[in-house]
């Protein structure tokens, strides 16, 4: 099929605490990134997709209004600009939103740009934000409920059904620093984290503990998405396609999740594996939504990658850290490369894709890799958007 | 500062959830025309989109879904309220809300479990007037 929209190239800037990175600069320079590794010049991007900051409303007006148009000098070229926004499962609907461009014939050469500035913004302000958007006002703002408890709440549920010890959740945050550490580009690249290390910090919003948070950081990544035709044309050696996509939106309010060890991912899994044609036991690795530990957990047995109730033991017997079975998060997600809001989601899409095109560096490229299970939720955990890509060779 | 864009017109909605709450009592919505009960409020039944809607008493024993407890930090304006648990409340006739726990017998919240008992036991009016929110117990 010569217009399948395929990814071929990507961007990425560290994340972390970089107060001297201004936004919009993040924005152009892995723009220019992104480009170049997709081995195009800026006029031949048409279209420009941009993920949402939530560091400021201004900011986000600008992502809003094309001001990235201008600063790539692309103004009287670019044919759209627009924002597409979901919270935390942004990057897989705006993925969609470019495949579609691609087919349509809107679009050539889109590029996704996101940028967050998390780790910089003060962490009060952020945190009443997040309370303040994706809890209702009407119904649960009165209850004094914060988001660290809405992570809260999905753990003991997941604890619960699962029997999962304190331990086995404090090593999901341990496998994942272990992947952060081959990650240049990760928050926590370089500390070490012990399951008693996680166990022996501060009770914040019980069951969660001050080690199970995600870190909030700035960050910026990019992705170039042009037509199967096209890939070949340019000479491309490796792209990646969609195989597979599917998702379910299982709630608004925290407070209305029907299984909140569960979620929306077993639904989401269905379809997109029906498409993809292919299983969980086909892939080779997987990068799912976990800004707390039972989110992915609960993704991992919800997706197939894990059998129900098992996902937290497994993660305990290093199945899922380097070197173990299967590679889950290789980028060391949000919990230890670090939560750049939106882009979190954007950060482990990136690193999937970057795996399949087999640039993920010497020291965490999973070798082989061909088929990847991505997964993204936003809000408060209100869907489960999953995408299924495989890296092609010409 | 009243009368914002975002609260014109919720009070037929909010109005009797909290009204009831101050009388020490819960309800949870109704549609006339399915016989549904629906939470949170809707504007129309999300079941069958009529608007034929009206407020009913509220099941006061249900199943606690989760819980969590906040130790350390909280939005803005409950930093007086730390140590308070909040609590996913599943009720007969399937709807389910959000709501506060009181403390234990030993004043923490180790005596709750997920998918444990537990019963509404309103705040006094003062505490409804100033935040409009069910708290349930265990118990006796």
């Amino acid at each position: 099929m010569n217009d399948e929209p395929v990814f071929i190239g990507s961007g990425e800037l560290p994340s972390g605490r970089y107060p001297n990175r201004p936004f919009m600069g993040d924005l152009v320079r892995v723009a220019v990134a992104a480009v170049a590794d997709a081995g195009l010049t800026m006029p031949d991007i048409d279209t420009i997709l941009l993920i949402p900051c939530l560091h400021s409303p201004a900011d986000q007006a600008d992502l809003v209004f094309s001001r990235v148009v201008e600063e790539l000098g692309l103004a009287g070229r670019a044919k759209s600009s627009y924002m597409v926004h979901s919270g935390g499962s942004t990057s897989d609907n705006t993925i969609r939103d470019a495949a579609g461009l691609i087919t349509s014939g809107h679009a050539r050469n889109v590029l996704v740009l996101q940028a967050e500035k998390w780790g910089s913004a003060p962490v009060k302000d952020m945190i009443d934000m997040l309370t303040a958007n994706g809890i209702p006002r009407e119904w649960e703002k009165a209850s004094g409920l914060s988001f660290n408890a809405v992570g809260a709440l999905i753990t003991r549920r997941y604890m619960h059904a699962s029997g999962s010890t304190p331990a086995d959740m404090a090593s999901v945050c341990v496998a994942l620093r272990q992947w952060a550490s081959h990650n240049p580009n990760a928050m926590y690249r370089d500390k070490e984290l012990t399951v008693e290390q996680v166990l022996a910090s501060k009770m914040i919003t019980d069951p969660i503990r001050a080690l199970e948070c995600p870190m909030l950081a700035d960050g910026a990544c990019a992705l170039v998405l042009t037509s199967e035709g096209n890939a070949r044309r340019l000479g491309r050696e490796r792209w990646v396609r969609i195989a597979g996509s599917g998702g379910c939106v299982s709630h608004y309010s925290i407070g209305q999740e029907r299984d909140l060890a569960v979620l929306g991912w077993a639904n989401a899994a269905v379809e997109a594996y029906e498409t993809a044609g292919w299983g969980p036991e086909d892939a080779d690795l997987a990068e799912i939504y976990d800004s707390y530990a039972a989110v992915l957990t609960s993704g991992l047995e919800g997706l197939g990658l894990a059998p129900k109730g098992e996902a937290a033991r497994m993660f305990a017997a290093g199945e899922f850290s380097p070197g173990g079975r299967f590679p889950v998060n290789t980028n060391g997600g949000l919990l230890s490369a670090g939560h750049t809001g939106v882009g979190g989601g954007t950060a482990l899409l990136t690193e999937g894709v970057r795996q399949l095109l087999g640039r993920a560096g010497r020291d965490r490229q999973v070798e082989g890799a061909a088929r990847a299970v991505c997964g993204g939720s936003g809000g408060t955990y209100m869907d489960a958007q999953v995408l299924l890509l495989e890296g092609v060779s010409a | 500062m009243t009368g914002t864009i975002e609260a014109t017109g919720m009070h037929a909605l909010t109005g009797p959830f909290h009204e009831a709450l101050r009388r020490g009592e819960l309800v949870v919505q109704h549609c006339k025309a399915c016989d549904r009960n629906i939470m949170y409020p809707r504007h129309l039944c999300p079941f069958c989109y009529a608007d034929d809607l009206d407020f009913v008493a509220a099941p006061t024993t249900g199943v606690l879904h989760s819980f969590a407890v906040h130790r350390v930090g909280s939005p803005t304006g409950f930093e007086d309220d730390l140590p308070y648990a909040v609590g996913v409340v599943q009720l007969p006739g399937d709807v389910q809300l959000l709501a506060r726990l009181w403390p234990d017998a030993d004043g923490g919240w180790d005596a709750y479990t997920c998918d444990a008992e537990i019963v509404f036991r309103p705040a006094d009016a003062a505490e409804t007037e100033r935040r409009p929110v069910a708290w349930f117990g265990l118990p006796d």
